[in-house]
């Protein structure tokens, strides 16, 4: 193993971060990087930094991934993870082993767009509200400036003797209420629903996801 | 791989595929979990026809039905967790969340366009122009007859749409798309291109809040029957019940990576249909989607019928060397 006490994934010159340029700089979305990387340590027994990758190996060895080892680093990249990969969730990521003051950890960081796109959603969501609220206001407009439609004939629908034998209610046409063109108008509850739903989902996966993480790397390392 | 024959065809050539009721998992547990995951599906749809049957008028509309839709779902997704057919299709929040997402486009986005060009439009026309009387023949049936007529209609224009999109390659690939799910959940019946899921009406037409009660018994019998369609849960339903309706076994069998299986079982509702026109096949798979199984993402999702489609157009039409499309159905 080679490399040992170098900085933590926290720090600027962690240059296997997935977000690093070529020149190993870090681009500066620290700040925001938490909506969609999941970071985390676990301590190694030293026989477990010895065949750490070995015993995580497995996890790479899915379907539309790729994985390489470089010492004590490895990073892998996911294209169409399948549904059953246990990892499907991440993208890519990198996971290091480094030697701290009590001993050896894994370091990873691990990023996931769906992670991402499900803290956007919502931004997406309430949008499409507001222009269903504008068309909702167009719409009404133009019905203003539209002439009254006559007036419906009462119509007795038939009903078979044996459902008014069973004790169907008869049927019936509706009645013109006050406020049905108001009903008609498109509504933003399904957007405003939606919204607070994927909101709720970013909350959970994010809490989720890492924990999930955190236990599948455990399981994997302290298998024999 | 040997294969099955089943009438001309053999099934599970290239991939697994369990044919026959007799070789298909069962239920596993203690009687009262053989009890309700035998006679849930029929309980249920009993249950949701005696409901609309009586419910006073009041009650008995659109926006109920979607409210009884949404509630049944959350219900069956609950089932799925307590016992689900195959672990390797449970339910991960990653799967949730974009089974949710195509979900949403059909409450938001598809409704939305349905209102002006789609479904709703055309009811609107409709009952703008509908002479009552001119009905009175159809409405003076029994309820029940006429809400098995018009589900009946509704099933056998659909099975034969299915079957075009598999048959058709300008209607296969706006649907292959919804072929590349890899396992089954309650909410996968969404999953697919907005042009597929807007030819197939799925948007959620609540927009026009009356329908004829027999069109409402007919959505119910479609929500009782239909939904399982997706779902990740092993039921012992009765044979009567398989022999008749569509169900979640027959469906995988058409999602199978088998390419000769996934060319049956088109229908929605009423299996039956299947078997009038030889295209049933009574078994179930594990193994689903295309090109090995393949997950794709839902960027891929929304531009490849596109796409694909392009590359096909080129072919036959633009200058030689053009790739040919991956996917293409038989016939």
């Amino acid at each position: 193993m080679t490399g040992l006490m170098r900085p933590g994934p926290f720090s600027p010159a962690f240059s296997s971060h997935p977000n690093a340029t070529p020149d190993g700089k870090a681009v500066h979305t620290r700040f925001i990087e938490w909506i969609w990387h999941i970071t985390g340590s676990l301590a190694l027994t030293p026989e477990q930094a010895s065949k750490a990758f070995d015993r995580l190996a497995p996890l790479f060895h899915q379907p539309g991934t790729s994985h390489e080892t470089s010492g004590d680093t490895l990073t892998f990249h996911k294209k169409d993870p399948a549904s059953q990969d246990k990892m499907s969730v991440f993208n890519s990521g990198v996971l290091r082993i480094e030697n701290a003051q009590d001993g050896p950890v894994l370091r990873y960081r691990l990023v996931s767009r769906a992670l991402l796109y499900c803290f956007l959603a919502p931004l997406m969501f309430l949008a499409f509200a507001q222009v269903t609220v504008a068309i909702g206001k167009l719409e009404g407009a133009s019905k203003d400036a539209a002439a009254e439609k006559p007036k419906e004939k009462d119509v007795v629908l038939p009903q078979n003797p044996i459902d008014r034998f069973l004790g169907a209610p008869a049927p019936e046409k509706p009645k013109k209420k006050k406020g049905d063109d108001e009903d008609k108008k498109p509504s933003p509850t399904a957007s405003y629903v939606f919204a607070a739903l994927f909101a709720a989902l970013y909350v959970a996966g994010r809490l989720l996801e890492d924990w999930l993480a955190k236990r599948l790397f455990r399981k994997s390392l302290s298998e024999a | 791989m040997d294969g099955v024959r089943v009438g001309n065809r053999m099934i599970g050539t290239t991939a697994p595929v369990i044919v026959g009721w007799d070789n298909i998992g069962t239920v596993e547990g203690g009687p009262i979990k053989q009890f309700v995951f035998r006679w849930f599906q029929p309980t249920m749809l009993f249950a949701l026809i005696a409901f609309w049957y009586y419910a006073p008028n009041s009650i008995a509309k659109t926006s109920t039905a979607i409210g009884i839709g949404i509630g049944f779902k959350v219900m069956l997704l609950a089932l799925e967790w307590v016992n689900p057919r195959y672990e390797s299709w449970s339910l991960t929040w990653k799967e949730l969340v974009t089974d949710l997402f195509y979900v949403s486009l059909g409450y938001t986005v598809l409704a939305m366009i349905e209102r002006y060009i789609g479904s709703d439009a055309v009811i609107e026309a409709v009952q703008h122009s509908f002479d009552w009387s001119k009905l009175a023949w159809f409405i003076g049936l029994p309820l029940l007859l006429q809400a098995f007529l018009i589900s009946f209609i509704f099933d056998f224009g659909q099975y034969w749409m299915h079957r075009g999109m598999h048959n058709w390659y300008p209607l296969w690939l706006p649907h292959s798309v919804h072929h590349y799910i890899t396992q089954f959940n309650i909410n996968k019946g969404a999953v697919g291109n907005p042009v597929e899921l807007f030819l197939i009406g799925i948007g959620i037409g609540g927009f026009f809040d009356f329908l004829p009660r027999a069109a409402l018994l007919a959505g119910a019998m479609g929500l009782a029957v239909g939904t399982y369609q997706h779902i990740n849960v092993r039921f012992n339903s009765p044979r009567w019940w398989r022999f008749l309706f569509n169900t979640t076994e027959h469906h995988s069998v058409h999602h199978s990576q088998d390419f000769e299986a996934s060319r049956s079982n088109f229908a929605g509702t009423y299996i039956f249909i299947d078997r009038m026109f030889g295209t049933c096949v009574d078994g179930e798979a594990e193994l689903l989607g295309l090109e090995g199984g393949r997950r794709m993402s839902i960027r891929e999702q929304m531009t490849y019928p596109f796409t694909e489609g392009w590359k096909a157009i080129k072919a036959r039409w633009g200058k030689a060397g053009s790739s040919e499309p991956l996917v293409v159905p038989a016939e």
